[in-house]
C-alpha cells in the first residue's frame, strides 16, 4: 500500500464509527490514580502513536483496551465489544483473540521453541487445525526474517529476534488491532532498527495498530495520529505533522525538546540537558 | 513501569497472610489468648478436666526434658559450626588432595540418615573413656551430640561453600586488581559478605537440628519425647496419651517457629540490598 | 555357589576386625533382605506420595482464597517446625489408637504401621515441596503470564501450558534436594516397628552386637539410593533444560 492509498483508506475510515473509542477512562490502584479521564479513539487502518514521560499511564490504556486492567470509571469500545462491560473469561477471550500485544521484554515462553510458541496458540485457543497453523507460523517467521530459528528456544535468540517472534505470534492469531508496549525499550540500539522495520511494514500493509514508544522520530514517521500523555491526562493529541511539527501545548514543547534535544533517540533514564538554556545552546544539542 | 502492575484476577503471587494485620491479632497469637482464656476460666472454677491436671504434675518433668534437648541442639550446633568451617574451608584448599577428602566428607555425611549416624556414635563408642589412668565416663547424650554434630558440619560446609560460590567472581578481581592478598581478600572483602548470606541456612539448619534431637530419646537418653512416653504409660489414660503427644508438638513448634520466622525476616531484609 | 562366595566374602572381612557372620545365617540374611525390600518400598511408595501432596498443598496456598491459604499455611507451618518422630508418633499411637477404637471395621485397622508411615513422611515432605513449588511459580515473570493472557488463553490453559511448566523447571533442584531427604527420613519407621532395613538390622545387632558393620551396610545402602535419586534428577534437569535460563 503506498502512502496516499493508505491516506484516502483512512479518510474513507474516518467516516466510519474509530475501531477503538475510550472515553472519559478513569483507572486507580489503591490510592494511586494512573488514568484522570483518558478519551482515545483509533480509526481502523490508522497507526496511532502514544507519547509522554514514564509513569504517565500510556501502558496502562493499552492494557485496559485488552482488558487486561479494569477501569473504575470510563466506557472502551474495541469495534461492537463494551470492553468494560465484559465480565466473563470466555467474553474477554473472545476480544483476545481480536487484539495482538506485544510486550517490553519475557514476552516468549521460554520451554518452548520458537515455531510451538507461533503455533500454541492458534490450536489451543482459536482450535485450528496443527498443520495449517505450522504453515501459516513459517510464513510469519519468514515475513519477519528468522526462518533460520524456528527450532531455536527463547534464549538462544538476541533480544530483537524475540521481539520479532513475539510480533509474529501476535500475528498469528489474526488480530484486527495490535498494541504495542514500548517493545524497543529493553534493546540495544543496533538491534531497535530491526524491530521498527517489522512494524512499519504491518502499519504500511494497513494493519491498525497502536504504539507507546520512546521513538519519537519513527512515531513521526508511521503515525497518523499522535496522543501526549503526562500524569494519567490526555495532554494533547492531533496528527503527527502537528503534534511534532507545531504543538499547542507547553508541555508538549518541554517533552519533545527533551526527548528530541538529546538526538534522534531517547533512553528515559537518561538525565534531561539544562531546560533553561540560552537558545543558541539548544542549538548546539540539535546539530 | 507499567509492566510491574499486578495482575487484578487470578495471578499467582503467594500472600504474607499477616503482612498486614498487628502482632496480637495473628492466628498464633489468637490460638495463645484463647488457650489462657481457657485455662483461666478452668483453674477460676476449679472444672479442669483431669487430663490437664496429669499434664500441668508432668509439665515440669516435661521441660527438663525440653531442656535436655536444646541443650544436646546447642551443643551440637557449636560443634558442627567449628568443624563445618574448617571442612568448608578445606574444600577450598589449593591442595587437591585436601579438597578431594573435604568433598568426601560431605558427601558421607550428607547422604546418611541422621538416625542412623546417631545409632552409629551411640553404640560404635565405647561408653567409657580411658585416658592415662582417669576414666571418663561417655554418657549417651553427648554421643547423640557427635553424633547429630556430623551432618550439622557437613551442611555447614556444603553453606559455607554456597556462600562463597556466591560472590560474584568480578568482587575477586577488583580486590586482586588492588594488590590485595588472597588471606586479606578473604578476610577483608568476602568472608563479612559470606556470613551474611549463610545465616539464613546456617538458622534452617539450627531448626533441622532441634527437630532431630527427638531422635535421641529412641537410644535412651532422657529427653522431652522419652518423658512425653512415661507419662503416658504412667498415667495410662487415652485422653492424658492424646494430650501429651499433642504437647509435644506444641512444645517443638514454640522452640522452632520463632527461628523460622526470624529466618524469613532476615532474608526478607537480605533479599532488599 | 553363592554360598560358598559368601562364605569367602565373610572370611575376608574378618581378617580386617569385620564379623559379617550373620549373613551366613538364613533366617538373619533373609530378615535383613526383606528390610532391604521394605525400605525400597518405603521410598517408592513416598516418593509420588509425597509430590503429589505437595502439588495440593501448593495449589491451596497459592490459590487466593482465604478459606484454603490459611488452613494450608497454618499445615505447612506446624509440619515445617516440628519433628517428624514426632508426628509419627502422634499420627500412629493417638490417632491410629482412635480409628481403632471407633471405627468398627471387619477385620479391624486396616492401617498398619507400614501405611502410616508413608503417610506421615508423605505429607512431611509434600510441605517442602509445596514450598519449593511455590518458589517456583512466583519466580515465573508475571509478563509471561501476561503475554498469555493477551493471546486468549483461559486461566487453565495458562497454568498448564505456561505457569506449571516453568514453575517446575525453576523449582527442580529443590525438589531433588527433598527427594533425597526423604529417602534418608524413612529410616524413622524403624521407630515404630516397621521392619525396614534399620529396624532388621537392630534386631540382628541386638543378638550379634556387629553394630558397626551392620550401620556399615546401610550407609552404603542408603548411599546408593540417594545417589539413584540424584541421578534422575540430574538426568530430568538435562532434560527439561531451557537454554540462556540460568545454568
Amino acid at each position: 500500500m503506498t502512502a496516499t492509498d493508505r491516506s484516502s483508506a483512512t479518510t474513507a475510515a474516518a467516516h466510519e464509527a474509530p475501531l477503538v473509542a475510550l472515553r472519559d477512562v478513569h483507572l486507580r490502584f489503591g490510592a494511586n490514580e494512573v488514568l484522570k479521564g483518558i478519551d482515545l479513539e483509533v480509526r481502523r487502518g490508522e497507526a496511532v502513536s502514544i507519547i509522554g514521560p514514564s509513569g504517565s499511564g500510556k501502558s496502562t490504556i493499552l492494557r485496559c483496551i485488552t482488558g487486561l486492567l479494569r477501569p473504575q470509571r470510563g466506557a472502551i469500545r474495541v469495534g461492537d465489544t463494551q470492553v468494560d462491560a465484559l465480565r466473563s473469561e470466555a467474553e474477554l477471550i473472545a476480544l483476545r483473540k481480536r487484539v495482538g500485544f506485544v510486550f517490553q521484554q519475557y514476552n516468549l515462553f521460554p520451554h518452548l521453541t520458537v515455531l510451538e510458541n507461533l503455533v500454541i496458540a492458534p490450536t489451543r485457543v482459536a482450535g485450528r487445525d496443527r498443520a495449517a497453523a505450522q504453515r501459516e507460523a513459517r510464513a510469519l517467521l519468514d515475513k519477519v526474517r528468522l526462518s533460520h530459528k524456528e527450532a531455536a528456544y527463547p534464549g538462544e535468540l538476541s533480544g530483537g529476534q524475540q521481539q520479532r517472534v513475539a510480533i509474529a505470534r501476535a500475528l498469528a492469531m489474526r488480530p484486527e488491532l495490535m498494541l504495542f508496549d514500548e517493545v524497543t525499550s529493553a534493546l540495544d540500539p543496533e538491534t531497535v532498527g530491526e524491530v521498527l522495520t517489522v512494524i512499519r511494514d504491518l502499519v504500511q500493509e494497513g494493519l491498525t495498530c497502536v504504539l507507546v514508544t520512546h521513538e519519537m522520530r519513527f512515531a513521526e514517521e508511521i503515525s497518523d495520529q499522535v496522543y501526549f500523555t503526562e500524569a494519567g491526562v490526555i495532554v494533547e493529541h492531533g496528527p503527527a505533522p502537528r503534534i511534532f511539527g507545531q504543538p499547542e501545548s507547553e508541555r508538549t514543547r518541554a517533552f519533545l525538546r527533551r526527548a528530541l534535544g538529546e538526538g534522534a533517540r531517547t533512553a528515559p533514564a537518561r538525565p534531561a540537558p539544562l531546560p533553561e538554556a540560552l537558545p543558541f545552546e539548544r542549538l548546539r544539542f540539535a546539530l | 513501569m507499567a509492566s510491574e502492575i499486578a495482575l487484578p484476577q487470578g495471578s499467582a503471587p503467594a500472600i504474607a497472610a499477616d503482612a498486614g494485620t498487628p502482632a496480637w491479632r495473628r492466628p498464633w497469637a489468637l490460638a495463645a489468648w484463647a488457650a489462657l482464656a481457657l485455662v483461666a476460666f478452668w483453674a477460676a472454677t476449679g472444672t479442669t478436666p483431669t487430663a490437664f491436671v496429669h499434664l500441668w504434675t508432668w509439665l515440669p518433668a516435661l521441660l527438663r526434658g525440653l531442656l535436655a534437648n536444646i541443650e544436646i541442639s546447642v551443643l551440637a550446633m557449636v560443634l558442627g559450626t567449628l568443624a563445618g568451617l574448617l571442612v568448608g574451608a578445606l574444600s577450598l584448599s589449593p591442595l587437591r588432595v585436601l579438597r578431594v577428602a573435604a568433598r568426601w566428607y560431605v558427601q558421607v555425611f550428607r547422604n546418611a540418615p541422621v538416625l542412623v549416624l546417631v545409632y552409629f556414635t551411640t553404640y560404635v563408642f565405647p561408653f567409657e573413656l580411658h585416658l592415662v589412668s582417669w576414666t571418663f565416663p561417655f554418657p549417651d547424650w553427648i554421643k547423640v551430640v557427635l553424633g547429630l554434630a556430623l551432618p550439622a558440619s557437613a551442611n555447614v560446609a556444603e553453606i559455607f561453600r554456597g556462600a562463597i560460590q556466591s560472590i560474584p567472581s568480578a568482587q575477586w578481581e577488583a580486590a586482586q586488581s588492588l594488590a590485595f592478598r588472597r588471606s586479606e581478600i578473604f578476610r577483608l572483602i568476602v568472608l563479612p559478605q559470606c556470613l551474611r548470606r549463610m545465616l539464613p541456612p546456617w538458622m534452617n539448619l539450627y531448626a533441622s537440628i532441634t527437630m532431630s534431637t527427638a531422635l535421641a530419646s529412641l537410644v535412651g537418653v532422657h529427653d522431652v519425647v522419652d518423658t512425653a512416653q512415661i507419662a503416658s504409660n504412667t498415667v495410662a489414660r487415652t485422653d492424658f496419651t492424646i494430650l501429651v503427644y499433642f504437647t509435644l508438638l506444641g512444645l517443638f513448634f514454640a522452640c522452632c517457629y520463632p527461628i523460622a520466622r526470624a529466618t524469613r525476616a532476615l532474608e526478607r531484609r537480605h533479599d532488599r540490598h | 555357589m553363592s554360598e560358598a562366595l559368601l562364605a569367602q566374602a565373610v572370611a575376608a572381612l574378618k581378617t580386617v576386625g569385620l564379623n559379617y557372620a550373620f549373613v551366613l545365617d538364613l533366617g538373619e540374611r533373609s530378615a535383613f533382605l526383606r528390610g532391604l525390600g521394605v525400605t525400597l518400598q518405603l521410598c517408592l511408595l513416598t516418593i509420588p506420595a509425597s509430590l503429589a501432596a505437595g502439588v495440593l498443598i501448593a495449589s491451596a496456598l497459592t490459590s487466593g482464597r482465604a478459606w484454603l491459604v490459611q488452613p494450608a499455611r497454618a499445615f505447612v507451618e506446624v509440619t515445617r517446625n516440628t519433628p517428624t518422630l514426632v508426628q509419627l508418633y502422634c499420627a500412629f499411637l493417638v490417632l491410629n489408637m482412635l480409628i481403632t477404637q471407633h471405627v468398627k471395621l471387619p477385620g479391624g485397622n486396616p492401617l498398619t504401621p507400614f501405611v502410616w508411615v508413608v503417610i506421615v513422611v508423605s505429607l512431611h515432605k509434600g510441605v517442602f515441596h509445596a514450598e519449593a513449588l511455590r518458589a517456583g511459580i512466583e519466580a515465573v515473570p508475571r509478563v509471561t503470564l501476561e503475554a498469555a493472557r493477551s493471546l486468549g488463553f483461559s486461566q487453565r490453559q495458562l497454568l498448564w501450558r505456561v505457569e506449571l511448566p516453568l514453575a517446575l523447571r525453576f523449582a527442580l533442584p529443590a525438589l531433588v534436594n527433598n527427594l533425597v531427604d526423604l529417602v534418608k527420613m524413612t529410616a524413622v519407621a524403624s521407630a515404630i516397628a516397621v521392619g525396614d532395613v534399620t529396624y532388621e538390622s537392630i534386631m540382628i545387632w541386638t543378638q550379634r552386637d556387629n553394630v558397626l558393620e551392620l550401620l556399615l551396610l546401610i550407609l552404603v545402602f542408603f548411599g546408593l539410593l540417594t545417589w539413584l535419586v540424584s541421578l534422575v534428577g540430574r538426568w530430568l534437569e538435562e532434560r527439561l533444560r531451557m537454554s540462556g535460563y540460568g545454568q
